[in-house]
């Protein structure tokens, strides 16, 4: 008790000599949406709301943590709340310990250990993994927010070319796992989605006792085997990103949770993206995904390939940004028992957003998106047509504070 | 220095299309008699919205430089070039004593923290030493005779040997150097993008 008390008193006065740095967020929406609910709600729709959710809507209440830990350790946190019915109402997105020696000799290793994100995304480049182009990440992005997250660790080995007087960067990374054997299962019976929803950390995905998504969770552990990636990613000055990552989470397609019944779902992918920022304020985008996720219950293996791709182009005014997005998608259905289009899913989209920054306090994002898909769960769930068309507009006032806001 | 001389050296760079080249780091030194460096100062880089200012300085060997950080974030700033290596963890309400700078050379500081910070320090044993204006040009008073000259700057690409040239000074007429660079410019960092993107 007396230990308890002091550690207390020893942490509290540690945090308050060398302050941790903070971030506090609030975004609000106004909302106009068609077509079905979304994933999270029960419905099969494809972005972030749906059904007869238009109207004032919390976008994101977040709060996120930097701490440093002497000199070479920091700490992470990034807690949210999205406004709707997840197991609790608030968790975190990203929970780390990060070791950041100084570069030696030009190199330079990190290694961090928890929950994060695997280095994929060339959108999502702001805090809280959100993106400063438009509201509705990409297809692509929409599924790693939801279903991939690394909990274990990663290292990174990176070569400073430019300071050491180099036009080039070089880095390799290399990641190992738990807790993602349920990642793939809200893709192969969702499809995909648009959408800055983030699944928080043993959150779920669809709705409890509502099919085909159910009450998906991704960050289970259910065969005892660690999931790995490894990554390469080039940098040219300041101006040119290229990156590949490989994704297995390696996870056995029979390992069954017999008091939960849910089955793990063995997920691997290839990724690649490059940006290319121009000194005309000019930005451009492609990312490109393409991978499978199976299960194979007693007696039988299901396949569902996916991939997805989508190219970006930015033009910054000043503190005004317009952006335009197409998105391409597809979940392919292969089963050896069932039917041939079980799962199947196949899209595109189309995102125009408008973002006006003045400053690090306030932001201001006009986003019109349009999703048209064939979706064969809509027909054998929904009883609708298997193509539909969606389109949400919303408007969105987020207001930052602390000093990790900029 | 403090002196006056009669004679005006003007150094002159120009890109390959002939547009003059600002911000360029000249140094000169005697071609032959004792060097005399100019005398140390106090200089101060500071860490502004996550960004080094100014983002480079040109300084004297033996200088000092402060790092005072006035941003609310934290800064770990370092370098491994051989004209000095050091590491300097830049908390909020916490000081640093002032960097001493040397040995001549060209020091690249990062931040540990925020990977798209970059500057500059040039330390300079030169007798002479400055940056070009706007208009690409720089000029000093010296006493009359021969001078040997550098350039450097991040951008320019040319071969380092390229990059300078000698030049007798007379003492009524002085005497002008001007450089053409053969290869284009890196391209310049990119201005307004906020220093707190790419945080993954």
């Amino acid at each position: 008790m007396l230990l308890t008390a002091a550690t207390l008193v020893a942490l509290t006065a540690t945090l308050t000599a060398r302050a941790a740095e903070w971030e506090l967020d609030v975004d609000t929406r106004l909302v106009t949406v068609d077509g079905p609910p979304p994933i999270i709600a029960g419905g099969l729709g494809s972005v972030r709301f749906g059904g007869d959710e238009s109207g004032l809507r919390l976008g994101r209440a977040r709060f996120a943590l930097s701490q440093n830990l002497g000199e070479l350790f920091s700490l992470h946190l990034d807690a949210s709340s999205w406004g709707d019915r997840d197991k609790t109402p608030v968790g975190l997105t990203e929970a780390y310990l990060q070791l950041r020696p100084y570069p030696y000799a030009g190199f330079r290793l990190r290694v961090k250990a928890g929950a994060f994100y695997a280095p994929v995304s060339l959108e999502n480049r702001t805090s809280g993994w959100e993106s400063p182009y438009t509201l509705s990440y990409s297809a692509i992005d929409s599924w790693l927010g939801q279903e991939v997250r690394t909990i274990g660790t990663e290292m990174q080995l990176d070569w400073l070319g430019r300071r050491s007087g180099h036009d080039f960067d070089l880095g390799a990374t290399a990641g190992v796992f738990g807790w993602n054997d349920g990642a793939g299962a809200a893709l192969a019976d969702g499809g995909f989605t648009l959408t800055d929803r983030q699944t928080v950390l043993w959150g779920r995905v669809g709705k409890p006792g509502v099919p085909p998504v159910r009450a998906a969770e991704p960050f289970r552990e259910l065969d005892g085997k660690a999931g790995a990636y490894g990554g390469l990613e080039a940098r040219y000055l300041d101006r040119v990103v290229l990156r590949f990552l490989r994704y297995d989470n390696n996870a056995n397609p029979s390992a069954t949770d017999f008091v939960t019944h849910t089955i793990a779902w063995n997920t691997s992918f290839n990724s690649a993206g490059l940006r290319v920022e121009g000194g005309n304020g000019w930005t451009a985008i492609f990312q490109w995904l393409e991978g499978q996720t199976y299960i194979a219950p007693q007696g039988g293996e299901i396949q569902w390939p996916f991939r997805a791709s989508y190219v970006l182009l930015a033009k910054r005014f000043g503190s005004h940004t317009l952006s335009a997005r197409y998105d391409k998608f597809e979940v392919e259905g292969h089963s050896d028992g069932g039917s041939e289009d079980d799962g199947w899913q196949k899209g595109h989209a189309i995102t125009l957003a408008y973002v006006f920054q003045p400053g690090a306090r306030w932001r201001y994002t006009l986003e019109w998106l349009r999703v048209q898909s064939t979706s064969y769960n809509r027909e054998e769930f929904e009883d609708g047509p298997p193509t539909a068309s969606q389109t949400q507009v919303q408007l969105a006032i987020r207001c930052a504070l602390g000093p990790l806001a900029q | 220095m403090g002196r006056s001389w009669g004679a005006t050296l003007t150094v002159n760079v120009l890109l390959p299309n002939g547009r003059p080249l600002g911000g360029v780091v000249v140094t000169v030194n005697p071609v032959s008699g004792p060097v005399h460096p100019a005398a140390p100062v106090q200089a101060v880089m500071d860490q502004v919205n996550r960004a080094f200012a100014p983002d480079l300085l040109v300084i004297p060997v033996d200088s000092t430089v402060a790092f005072p950080n006035s941003d609310s974030v934290s800064h770990q700033i370092y370098s491994f070039s051989p004209a000095k290596r050091f590491q300097l963890p830049l908390y909020r309400g916490k000081p640093y004593p002032p960097v001493v700078f040397d040995q001549p050379g060209v020091v690249t500081m990062g931040c540990n923290i925020h990977d798209e910070m970059l500057a500059y320090i040039v330390i300079t044993d030169a007798a002479f030493f400055g940056r070009t204006s706007a208009a690409g040009s720089w000029s000093a008073d010296v006493p009359g005779g021969g001078y040997r000259i550098s350039i450097w700057h991040p951008r320019i690409r040319d071969d380092a040997k390229d990059l300078g040239g000698e030049l007798t000074v007379g003492e009524q007429n002085g005497g002008t150097l001007t450089l053409r660079l053969t290869k284009q410019l890196k391209p310049a960092p990119l201005e307004g993008r906020p220093h707190s993107w790419d945080t993954y």
